[in-house]
């Protein structure tokens, strides 16, 4: 059973700056909350218009960006200008505000998750912002805000291909939010709790050595197969390929997002990247023992990162390699298949630990 | 399952072997054939005027005017029109005009292609190829020019 | 060999004499007007159903290639040309006059279902109306266009005004039926997956397809009248290149060569048509190289590694073809006659590099059969989908692999031998899946049959003798063919029958020159592939056609 005894990222901060009581909590959550923020939208500026490009072109055979700075790292600040300096167009007969609104909720929710993520160790800080009892459900909750964002988007965009878009995101995460919930389930009937640090801290044990190596008892050891069940559904929750339907650009031009342009396509834009690193990070949490690697814990964090942009690698990588399947065959895997067998993956598991317990 | 493995295995040996096949464009320059037909060259110490590559031109690209004594004043190229099909370099007997290897070229307005026989003349060589003596092996595709009526002018 | 077909003798295949084709039609005949490639009947404008059915059901006729309008001084004249599935060298062409005041002429739809769009393009181009049309509509000119360019009398300097009234949302009616719940989707004309300037008009029930119509004419470029208006000796041959500009150049100029030198009676020399077969295999691989890409790019979504990886071996093969005709794409590499050059010098590299692709190619092959055809999504997503029964892809007319991957088995290159296909030994590649998969698959196994082609021309090019390289025979710079010679030739392009119909008029240009584009036919089909299908299969479907637009509109 962990303990939340290890001091949170907004305690540290007001402790360093010796404020005390109700002045010190918000200035230290404030504080804590834009680094955080900030170290997130760092990330996803730095894989959306360069690792991605990179990633893409390693895949394809291609070189992609290289002339602006070193090995082309400047087109970062020079897509945001230009993504930002084009016109904001608004069509005509969009149901406004709700397609203003469309392109904040959808970083925002993904962004707010990041909120009860254990982090890890950077030096002597620990770098979680909150860890309430309930983590792990409240980042499905705001997770799955996400799917709000796009049906938004898709309804208010007064365009048919944004509709059918936006129609697709809600099947698809109906289809996959149970299996994806019901997976982390079993994660929970192991750790005994849903607590976010408390689930990390259950996965530091040796589940048995190999050749004087430690296997740690990460749950994508004790259990591979809910591993795969969780790692297909979060590729659907996230919408990435094979699961990319709600955008798809060959059949619908591109979703819910057809629409939007300028500052509005660069929120999304960053929502859907903010949202796979928060796939990553969930992925992490639950079955890649969170911070957890060799070395000491106060490097924690940069396993952390490390497994989080792995995430993002193993979704590009998806999809160079994987066709799209079709939004019916999408809800048939997503109900008559993983439906089905995240619930007897978490009566076994269920099964099991009462057994050993 | 194995089939989507192999699908991923594949790119991944293409991720790892670090080759590309794209290249850096103004910096490594591509090669070309021989025989690649780009800008055209236009001498008029060799033209003698006979016209045979304005009346063999598909869609009209070079016009040529003549004063009433029929000596050459104007020779004037579409290169933006030009379909490069190389007809005019066939026909032509003294091979005055010759299609370069160079197909780097732009202008600020469509009226900016119109290249008159200065502007032919100055179009450089690709890389230093002349085209003249790249194509020498094979330059007669006249050969079996038949026996029917020829039609200069 | 292996070119012979599987003998089925019935009463489809029996040739029969002009004499014999005359008798069986009776009295329906009023006229001989023989072709250069095949017996013509002129019928009356009222008995065309019933000359065609008679055809179709007791001579074996099954195929109609392609309808060719055009206007005389004093009249106006459609013709079908005909032949078999089973055997394209029986050919047959009904020769359909109609009154120059008054050009109607029963429509041959009904017996043929691939005529609705050849007649509807006569009908714009020309102006002959066709009774018991079920949709004669103008199909490549907008539909406020005025008069028809291609007859006699047109003005062309008549304004056009070819707008949509302003401001008024076309739209507007299907939005607003209370009605129905179906919903009205353009598809294009600028769309990811349109591979150009195609527009489809679909309606939806939910995410499936009930009815869609390909709208065509965005890219139309009147390649018959520059035809028409270019000299046969030269000015024609460049622009084959451009119809279908997938890099399938060589082939289509192939299509004008065979008709033209048949009309003008030419001789190719022996070593100039293995030069041509080998080109133009090249461009075949090309070409389904990019089929392959662009139905992964269709599939898989944009990002895709497939694409690179084939558009990467097509530029392999754009080097080499670059080294045969100096360009990549707009070859105008043949003449009539044969071609404009000899293998470049030096030859011994030339081959090297061709043989260094041809033992490169199966690797690749085997790369996309990993990728791709082995992948169970992809298989999820293409097999079953898009089904296109074989008559049902007769009946349209459908050629290439489109209708290989039907099973019907048929290719120009063995039924029709030109070049110097019948002495090289190779295999028609056909699959019975009717399938999106399937056909994807013939293209796959075409490329690697292409490539055993290539392999023998460079064989045999290496051993032929150096006095005996002869590329062009001996071709008069000026052609006047026969007043009122008229033929119909076709070849195996990279997407089916590409035919060419000419009609000389005695000067050095031809009076009518009409495409029978694979890609407008095979277009046809969509409708029947995509129907009750999801909109994911209507564009695999689309992708698996392999339309070219270009060649499409001319």
């Amino acid at each position: 059973m962990g303990t939340a005894s290890v001091q949170l990222f907004p305690e540290f901060i007001s402790e360093t700056l010796g404020l005390p009581g109700v002045i010190g909590e918000v200035i230290g959550a404030l504080v804590a909350a834009a680094v955080v923020g900030n170290i997130v939208l760092a990330f996803t500026g730095v894989a959306g218009p360069w690792a991605k490009r990179k990633i893409t072109a390693a895949f394809t055979d291609r070189i992609a960006v290289n002339r602006v700075g070193p090995f082309g790292l400047l087109i970062i600040p020079a897509s945001a200008v230009q993504l930002l300096a084009k016109e904001l167009i608004i069509p005509e007969g969009v149901d406004r505000p709700t397609w203003d609104l469309a392109p904040i909720v959808l970083p925002a929710s993904a962004l707010l998750g990041f909120a009860v993520i254990p982090m890890g160790r950077l030096g002597p800080v620990n770098l979680q912002l909150a860890d309430p009892e309930v983590g792990l459900a409240l980042v499905f909750a705001f997770a799955s805000i996400a799917s709000v964002s796009l049906v938004m988007a898709g309804y208010a965009s007064n365009n048919k291909y944004s509709m059918l878009g936006g129609l697709r995101a809600v099947a698809q995460n109906l289809a996959y939010e149970i299996p994806l919930i019901v997976t982390a389930m079993s994660v929970v009937i192991f750790a005994g709790t849903l607590q976010t640090s408390a689930i990390v801290g259950a996965q530091t044990e040796v589940l048995f050595s190999v050749a004087g190596f430690d296997v740690p008892t990460w749950y994508a050891f004790v259990n591979p197969f809910a591993f795969v069940l969780f790692l297909t559904a979060n590729m659907a929750e996230i919408g990435r390929n094979p699961f990319d339907i709600p955008e798809a650009p060959t059949e619908i031009v591109a979703g819910y997002q057809t629409e939007y342009s300028s500052a509005y396509f660069v929120l999304f834009y960053l929502g859907e990247f903010v949202h796979i690193f928060l796939g990553g990070a969930i992925l992490a949490v639950t079955f890649l023992g969170g911070a957890s690697g060799p070395g000491p814990e106060s490097i924690g964090f940069l396993w952390f990162v490390a497994k989080i942009w792995g995430f993002f690698l193993f979704t590009q990588w998806a999809r160079s390699a994987l066709p799209r399947v079709r939004i019916d065959q999408l809800i048939e895997i997503g109900w008559k298949g993983m439906l089905v067998l995240s619930f007897a993956n978490l009566v076994l598991t269920a099964v099991i630990v009462g057994v050993i317990a | 399952m194995i089939g989507l493995m192999k699908s991923m295995a594949t790119t991944m040996k293409h991720a790892l072997d670090g080759s590309t096949f794209t290249v850096e464009y103004p910096e490594d320059a591509p090669d070309v054939s021989p025989r690649f037909r780009g800008v055209h060259k236009f001498s008029q110490e060799r033209c003698i005027w006979c016209r045979q590559c304005e009346n063999v031109c598909p869609n009209d690209t070079i016009q040529i005017v003549q004063d009433d004594k029929r000596n050459g004043e104007q020779y004037n190229l579409h290169i933006g029109q030009c379909i490069y099909c190389r007809l005019c370099e066939e026909v032509c007997p003294v091979d005055a005009i010759l299609l370069t290897q160079n197909f780097e070229f732009t202008a600020d307005t469509k009226d900016d292609f119109v290249y008159n026989k200065e502007q032919l003349k100055n179009v450089p060589w690709y890389k230093g190829i002349d085209p003249l003596e790249s194509r020498n092996p094979d330059r007669g595709a006249w050969i079996g020019e038949g026996d029917g009526e020829v039609d200069y002018q | 060999m292996s070119l012979e077909r599987p003998d089925t003798p019935d009463d489809a295949t029996i040739e029969r004499t002009p004499d014999e084709l005359a008798e069986l039609l009776g009295d329906l005949v009023v006229g001989r007007d023989d072709h250069r490639n095949a017996p013509g009947f002129v019928i009356r404008p009222d008995t065309v159903q019933q000359t065609l059915s008679r055809l179709k059901e007791e001579a074996g006729y099954d195929h109609l290639s392609l309808v060719t309008a055009q206007e005389y001084e004093n009249r106006y004249e459609s013709i079908y040309h005909l032949k078999k599935f089973d055997d394209p060298t029986q050919e047959v062409s009904v020769v359909v006059p109609a009154d120059t005041d008054d050009p109607v002429s029963e429509s041959g739809e009904p017996v043929f279902r691939t005529a609705d769009w050849h007649e509807r393009e006569a009908y714009d181009l020309i102006g002959i109306e066709y009774d018991d049309h079920p949709d004669l509509r103008r199909i490549l000119l907008p539909e406020t266009w005025q008069g028809h360019p291609l007859s006699i009398g047109y003005d062309k300097d008549r304004p056009q005004i070819a707008t949509l009234p302003e401001h008024a949302n076309p739209l507007e009616d299907h939005h607003r039926d209370a009605e129905s719940d179906t919903m009205f989707l353009n598809i294009g004309p600028h769309h990811p997956a349109t591979h150009g300037v195609l527009h489809l008009k679909t309606i939806l029930d939910g995410e499936q397809v009930i009815d869609v119509e390909p709208d065509i004419g965005y890219l139309h470029r009147c390649e018959e009248q520059m035809a028409q208006n270019g000299t046969y000796r030269h000015q024609i041959m460049p622009y084959p290149d451009r119809w279908d500009y997938i890099s399938a150049g060589l082939l289509n100029e192939w299509a004008y060569a065979r008709a033209a030198e048949d009309l003008a009676e030419i001789e190719v020399p022996e070593y100039a048509q293995v030069i041509r077969t080998m080109g133009a295999e090249m461009c075949r691989i090309a070409a389904h190289m990019l089929a392959l890409a662009t139905f992964a790019l269709d599939v898989n979504g944009d990002f895709t590694a497939t694409f690179m990886y084939a558009i990467n071996d097509r530029e392999r093969v754009q080097n080499l073809l670059e080294d045969l005709t100096g360009q990549r794409l707009m070859f105008n590499y043949f003449r009539l006659g044969g071609v404009v050059w000899d293998l470049p010098e030096p030859r011994e590299e030339f081959f090297s590099k061709t043989r260094d692709f041809l033992d490169q190619l199966p690797g690749s092959v085997e790369e996309y059969h990993n990728l791709v055809t082995s992948n169970e999504i992809f298989q999820m997503r293409t097999i079953d989908t898009g089904i296109l029964p074989p008559d049902v892809a007769k009946n349209y007319g459908a050629t290439g692999p489109v209708a290989r991957g039907s099973g019907v088995d048929y290719d120009l290159r063995r039924d029709d031998p030109y070049g110097y296909y019948d002495e090289l030994d190779w295999d028609v590649v056909t699959e019975d899946g009717c399938d999106n998969y399937s056909r994807l698959l013939v293209r796959m196994r075409e490329v690697e049959e292409s490539a055993k082609i290539i392999g023998q021309c460079v064989d045999l090019l290496e051993d032929w003798p150096e006095d005996e390289r002869n590329i062009q025979s001996n071709v008069p710079r000026t052609l006047r063919p026969d007043d009122d010679a008229e033929i119909y030739r076709a070849v195996e392009a990279a997407k089916g029958e590409l035919g060419i119909y000419i009609r000389a008029d005695g000067t050095d240009k031809p009076a009518r020159f009409k495409i029978r584009s694979p890609c407008f036919s095979n277009l046809q089909t969509l409708p029947e592939m995509a129907n009750g299908e999801y909109i994911p299969d209507v564009i695999a479907a689309l992708g698996s056609l392999d339309i070219v637009l270009g060649e499409v509109d001319r």
